[in-house]
């Protein structure tokens, strides 16, 4: 019987490097040569000019922004934040908040209704998605793309987030399936990358279970114990592939991508050691307040840039076309409802608040991320790229042109923060190649619908 | 590209995608014909037939909009760029065909066909656009099935014999067309992989034990304990309460048969009801005595919930051993604000601990069914045998030998190990099974009878594991396993389906069926402000408006820069407020929206079980209730907390689905009704005719309300909105629909007025009917549109029975399905057996891999043509 877990063993290996061809996951070996060379020239992958790592994140709002609120006045330097975005002063000199950048593909064009659905799931991909309520196509996402590249030099290539808990029942927007709407992170055109809402369970998945001080043990038993696992179920994979329809191969194959990322995680784990343990006790369930809820999810994702767990990650904060009532400031009407507004300068106010309401939360999370230390001794925030944005402009006319974006970080000295840039009428997705750029991930000659990369950033 | 029944009325691609896409159908078309004449001359008589009897008929009663240069809604039915064009535009036709059967188009002022002209443009639909064969329908294809997490929960439970919380370990399924079992949709990323590896893991540690015998156990639960003199009842097994202002004991008594060394365990909390800002000082005495020795005795305050356990090891001889709680009170004089507490969970003796006289774990028969053998190769033996029966359940058919030659290795590879038990090796290969694809999706086979059937049936494995999940949303029971692997099941089809509905597994088809077609989960988290809902209702007071208008006012500018009798007036304002901080006069508290989801679910539920008209969940004389719900309902003949069936007074507004708690408040914004969002709602989930999506650019158009200077009302508002051309379309069908609720605030309360204005709910619908209440728009749903209920519900039944969209191919199914329920009054049984007998149920499309191309679908204009070339 020792004998079979061997050739087990050796049945994995061909099948994984079978399936590694057809999956196009990166090269593992050539990566340590290229990080050498670019360690050389001082840009690495990933890293910045001073050896520590970058990290990029994507954080998305939903429902648009007020136009009048949240533009700022004046020219490029000179600039004084609107009333959305005056909690963000304080970080005024580490953000940059970019005009004129548009989502063509999220317009109705021949597709008619569904502008949450496409704003939601357009805004990181920059393609056009297929208005099917099962049939999903959209494209796979920047931060996605850049975790292809970058992702194997962490324990985790990429983390996605969502403070949307509950989903309703029934259709969603427009003939779209409701897969578009509660992701905004997708790792092919059919496979959406579905995000963690528990914060207990995002911190247990970085950190292992238990108390402090034992996770990292837990962890690593828990993987030894997962390997003979992998084999058989790895074994079941093919043999089932033999069997199964062409339509079914795509099921099949989110399958062993989930796999294939579990072994490499192995593998990872012991080139890079022990788990860096926050010794901190594992976050409980999800809060009922929102705020409260949405704070523990930034600190995820401040804990995993702080332990190199991952360099890349989306955080949904809600979907768009959320409806949420917002009773923290009372506000009793739904999210959507009210940016519907009809004009109506009471709604508008309201929908103001909410605005500048999520602005504060985002604020948080900046101050998190300055007053955390990097190993080079910067902040974290110079040591990132983080997008704040969403994927409609005014939310009343659904529009997807001049969308509200910001860039806060200073990407480890790559970027130039404190200024307003117009960029006049560009695809979102040139300022996702300009950071994919910035990553390291140098690969990509397009991305959605790019037509360059920003000149200005 | 296949149309999809739900969206039916989306507006087609416009004119330059349409004819794309018939260029590319035209020269597929062509590459197949150009090999037999046969194929064209076809072409050449399609187009004569439809010149001749199709085309004069849309002349005649279409043309005035959707031709001769007339495109309303971009539809026109004279602009295709060929025939082929024409007839392979299968969106357009099913909207056509809905359209028309529903009496949407021609509207209601125009002329419409006759009975007999309506059949025939159906006929030609169905047959010659659609080419649907009635002799052998194409029942179409499910892509692989992943378990969604409510079948994941319920088929662990039933294979495991525990409960794994799949709704906080996994993160939320996708939906499609309304429903979460929908395989298209079903994803799998990383992180949800991760997650199934975690739960066969954690799973199997629970239930599986790793050891053959462990020391006895027996629990005395709280409830157990008795006062001197009182009898209970020995199915009880819950905790006990017992007040810290009341002197008590109670007792219960523990007989050792065997002597020997034991543990006596004592587990119980100590809680209190909070009270905002108000302490309570009251302490109480604690006394654990065993065989009249105390063993515990401690003083006890308020303590906030938490939880205590103390171990004691006894000597006990043969005989009875009086155990003993007792609650001292010690401070009789103190205030009782709190209501403190101790909850006794319960006493638990371990032993005896003499290894001689241990005993089988809990769930050990369920996995291992003798002793361990000694013997090596009796041990594999073994282990194959009960590997071999597990993966057989779980992965829901026979399982090949290597595959459990496979388990039976990883078993093994564990069990040699020093110091790990055979349970453990057998627990080991049971958690790959649970991580298996071929547990987390559903696998199906074709039968191999008759060799040649272009449509096989699915095989009696695969029938059993549709019907499970259909009505259990679980795996098949022992029953089904046998009848599948005799081969009989398809041959006991009726009396299975009888007997699984009479299962009480079958609560999950209620719950996940009506929760989800009726948003009826919804209820449990749906977002109602109680205050503005009520507000609304209240007469409008114009110096409470003054007021708030002026708190507003002066809370905003910055407290430095009030006066001093500005800040005199603003504390005074506040003050007067206190009634507006009062609780609202009712709210949707967790006890009443459960009571709702309850009302909805019981009540599909009987119409379900006792084989009563489907036509009854629109309409009844009857609903279920608590006296929580009914008071919320304003009726007082309703006692307790337990739901049951109320016969409803005569002409009383509820009794169906309608018009309960949960329709009402979901398909409402917080803080008021949404006429249009119930309107849509009944078109979409009770017509099935819903609208097209709005149009991109909504607020332009109410610019108009917005002109009009003075406060409208919702009504109002409506009207001016349905004034527009371009909204009267849609709005015309939602609008009286929704409106026709109005007396039903947006908790599901029952009002006669809106501020000072009496609701107005008279209408009429777009295909004619007319009402005045609430009453006989009900009497109109079960009349005059029981066909399009009985055509949605089916539609709905079957998608969530198939788990995929229905396609055009579909159509006869629903027909079929529908005309026999017409045939019986609506009996739901006649749907659910129709649906479990229906084509696509039992049948499938051969498979596409890569040994058998032998596709059962063709693509549509080869399938045209082939079919075309028949005698």
């Amino acid at each position: 019987m020792k004998k079979t877990n061997h050739s087990l063993n050796l049945n994995r290996r061909n099948f994984l490097r079978g399936l590694g061809a057809c999956l196009a996951l990166p090269a593992f070996e050539s990566v340590s040569p290229l990080l050498k060379a670019h360690a050389a020239t001082g840009a690495g992958l990933a890293t910045t000019a001073t050896g520590a790592p970058l990290r990029t994140a994507f954080l998305y709002f939903p429902n648009g922004a007020i136009p009048a609120a949240w533009w700022p006045e004046g020219g490029e330097k000179d600039f004084k934040l609107g009333r959305t975005l005056e909690p963000l002063n304080a970080y005024r000199d580490q953000l940059q908040v970019l005009g004129g950048l548009d989502h063509s593909n999220a317009d109705p064009g021949p597709d008619g209704g569904g502008d949450h659905a496409r704003g939601n799931s357009t805004f990181l991909t920059g393609v056009r998605l297929n208005k099917s309520a099962t049939d999903l196509r959209a494209g796979i996402s920047i931060d996605q793309a850049i975790a292809r590249e970058v992702g194997h030099l962490t324990r985790f290539p990429s983390l996605e987030l969502t403070c949307d808990a509950i989903r309703k029942n029934g259709a969603c927007d427009s003939g779209y399936s409701c897969a578009y709407q509660y992701n905004v992170s997708w790792s092919s055109p059919t496979t959406p990358m579905t995000p963690e809402a528990n914060p207990r369970l995002v911190f247990e998945r970085l950190f292992g279970t238990g108390n402090p001080g034992e996770r990292a043990s837990n962890l690593k038993r828990r993987q030894q114990e997962q390997r003979s696992i992998l084999d058989f179920v790895l074994d079941d994979a093919q043999q089932m592939q033999q069997r199964l329809s062409s339509q079914d191969q795509g099921k099949l194959d989110q399958y062993l991508t989930g796999v294939r990322e579990i072994e490499t995680r192995i593998q990872k784990a012991e080139r890079f050691g022990d788990i860096k343990d926050p010794n901190i006790v594992t976050p409980t369930g999800i809060p009922q307040v929102y705020s409260e809820h949405m704070d523990l999810m930034v600190d995820m994702l401040v804990l995993a840039f702080q332990t190199d767990s991952t360099r890349v990650a989306t955080l949904l904060l809600a979907h768009d076309g959320s409806n949420r009532s917002f009773d923290e400031i009372g506000i009793a009407e739904g999210h959507h409802d009210l940016s519907h507004h009809q004009n109506r300068a009471d709604w508008i106010e309201k929908v103001t608040q909410i605005d500048v309401w999520y602005a504060q939360q985002f604020a948080k999370f900046l101050q998190k991320l300055r007053d955390t230390k990097d190993v080079d001794g910067n902040s974290l925030l110079h040591n990132s790229m983080i997008v704040y944005g969403g994927g409609n402009a005014d939310g009343n006319r659904h529009t997807h042109d001049n969308l509200p974006v910001i860039l806060a970080g200073g990407g480890g000295g790559g970027l130039t923060p404190g200024r307003f840039v117009k960029h006049g009428g560009q695809p979102m997705t040139n300022m996702f190649l300009s950071l994919a750029d910035r990553m390291g991930a140098r690969s990509m000659d397009r991305f959605g619908d790019s037509t360059g990369r920003l000149s200005n950033v | 590209m296949a149309p999809l029944f739900s969206q039916w009325l989306s507006s087609p691609a416009p004119g330059s995608a349409r004819r794309a896409l018939a260029r590319i159908y035209l020269s597929l078309a062509l590459a197949v014909t150009t090999c037999t004449t046969s194929v064209i001359a076809a072409d050449a008589k399609s187009e004569k037939q439809f010149n001749e009897t199709i085309k004069p008929l849309l002349q005649e009663y279409c043309y005035e909009c959707h031709g001769d240069g007339m495109d309303k809604g971009k539809v026109t039915f004279d602009e295709f760029g060929s025939h082929d064009a024409l007839m392979d535009d299968r969106k357009l036709w099913l909207s056509v065909l809905k359209h028309v059967r529903s009496d949407i188009m021609p509207p209601e002022k125009k002329p419409r066909p006759t009975t007999e002209q309506k059949a025939v443009l159906e006929n030609w639909i169905k047959h010659d656009v659609f080419a649907l064969n009635e002799a052998d329908p194409d029942p179409g294809r499910v892509t692989v099935r992943r378990l969604n997490r409510v079948e994941y929960r319920n088929t662990i439970r039933d294979l495991m014999g525990i409960e794994y919380d799949t709704q906080s370990e996994f993160p939320p399924d996708d939906t499609g067309h309304g429903f979460d079992n929908i395989s298209d949709v079903l994803t799998i990323s990383p992180m949800l992989l991760e997650k199934y590896l975690e739960a066969a893991k954690v799973i199997v540690d629970r239930a599986v034990p790793v050891v053959p015998k462990v020391v006895p156990e027996n629990k005395i639960p709280g409830e157990q304990f008795a006062r001197v003199g009182e009898t209970v009842d020995d199915k009880k097994s819950g905790s006990l309460s017992l007040s810290y202002y009341e002197a008590t004991t109670v007792s219960n008594n523990f007989k050792v048969t065997i002597p020997g060394k034991y543990s006596v365990v004592l587990n119980f909390s100590a809680n209190e009801r909070f009270v905002d800002n108000m302490f309570d000082y009251n302490k109480s005495e604690f006394i654990f005595t065993v065989d009249g020795e105390e063993l515990h005795k401690q003083t006890y305050v308020r303590q906030g919930g938490k939880s205590f356990q103390f171990v004691f090891d006894r000597e006990w001889q043969t005989g009875d051993h009086p155990i003993t709680l007792q609650v001292r009170p010690l401070t009789p004089d103190e205030k009782q604000i709190r209501s403190l507490s101790f909850r006794v969970e319960g006493v638990t003796l371990r032993g005896p601990y003499d290894e001689k006289h241990w005993v089988r774990p809990a769930r050990y028969e369920r996995f291992f069914t003798r002793e361990t053998p000694e013997q090596p190769a009796e041990r594999e033996a073994y282990a194959s045998e009960l590997l071999r029966d597990f993966a057989n359940k779980a992965f829901r058919r026979p399982v090949d030998d290597k595959t459990v030659e496979r388990l039976a290795g990883l078993a093994e590879s564990i069990y040699t190990q020093p110091g790990k038990t055979f349970e453990a090796g057998i627990a080991k290969a049971m958690t790959a099974v649970l991580a298996s694809p071929r547990f987390l999706f559903r696998e199906e086979s074709l039968a191999q009878e008759p060799p040649d059937a272009r449509y096989p049936y699915v095989d009696e494995y695969a029938l059993a594991t549709r019907l499970s999940y259909f009505l259990w949303a679980s795996m098949p029971d022992y029953e089904l396993f046998r009848l599948a692997r005799e081969g009989k099941l398809r041959a006991e089809l009726k009396p299975q389906v009888e007997r699984m509905m009479k299962d009480w597994k079958a609560d999950a088809f209620i719950r996940n069926f009506v929760g989800q077609w009726l948003h009826a989960r919804d209820i449990e988290s749906v977002i109602i402000n109680a205050r503005a809902v009520l507000a609304r209702e209240d007469k409008p007071d114009p110096e409470a408006e003054k007021l708030r208008a002026r708190f507003r006012e002066l809370r905003n500018k910055p407290e430095a820069s009030l006066t001093a009798e500005e800040k005199a007036e603003f504390e005074k304002i506040r003050g007067s407020f206190g009634r507006m901080f009062r609780a609202p006069r009712a709210d949707l508290t967790y006890d009443l929206r459960f009571a709702m989801r309850r009302e909805t679910e019981m009540h599909f539920e009987y119409v379900v079980q006792q084989n009563r008209s489907l036509l009854e969940l629109l309409s009844s004389d009857y609903t279920f209730l608590n006296e929580k719900l009914a008071k919320h309902y304003g009726m007082t003949n309703v006692m307790g907390d337990n739901m049951r069936l109320v016969n409803l007074p005569a002409g009383s507004p509820r009794g169906g689905l309608l018009t309960q708690g949960t329709v009402l408040a979901v398909t409402s914004n917080p803080t008021r009704t949404s006429p249009v969002k119930r309107g849509l709602f009944i078109l979409e989930n009770v017509l099935g005719t819903p609208p097209p999506p709005p149009p991109p650019d909504i607020p332009a158009l109410e610019e108009a309300a917005k002109e009009n200077k003075e406060k409208l009302s919702l009504r109002e508002t409506l009207e001016l909105h349905r004034g527009k051309p371009l909204c009267s379309s849609c709005h015309n069908r939602m609008d009286p629909l929704g409106l026709a609720f109005e007396n039903f605030n947006a908790m599901g309360m029952w009002r006669e007025a809106e501020g000072d204005e009496a609701v107005d709910v008279a209408g009429k619908l777009i295909s004619g009917e007319s009402f005045t209440k609430v009453q006989e728009l009900k009497e109109i749903l079960v009349n005059e549109r029981r066909h399009d209920f009985y055509h949605c519900l089916t539609e709905k039944m079957l998608t969530y029975a198939l788990g995929r969209g229905l396609e055009y191919y579909d159509l006869d199914t629903v027909d079929g399905l529908v005309a026999r329920l017409e045939k019986d009054g609506g009996h739901a049984s006649t749907l659910i057996m129709g649906v479990i007998e229906s084509v696509p149920f039992q049948k499938s499309r051969r498979l596409q891999t890569a040994q058998n191309n032998n596709n059962g679908s063709p693509q549509p204009a080869q399938r045209r043509a082939e079919l075309k070339v028949k005698p």
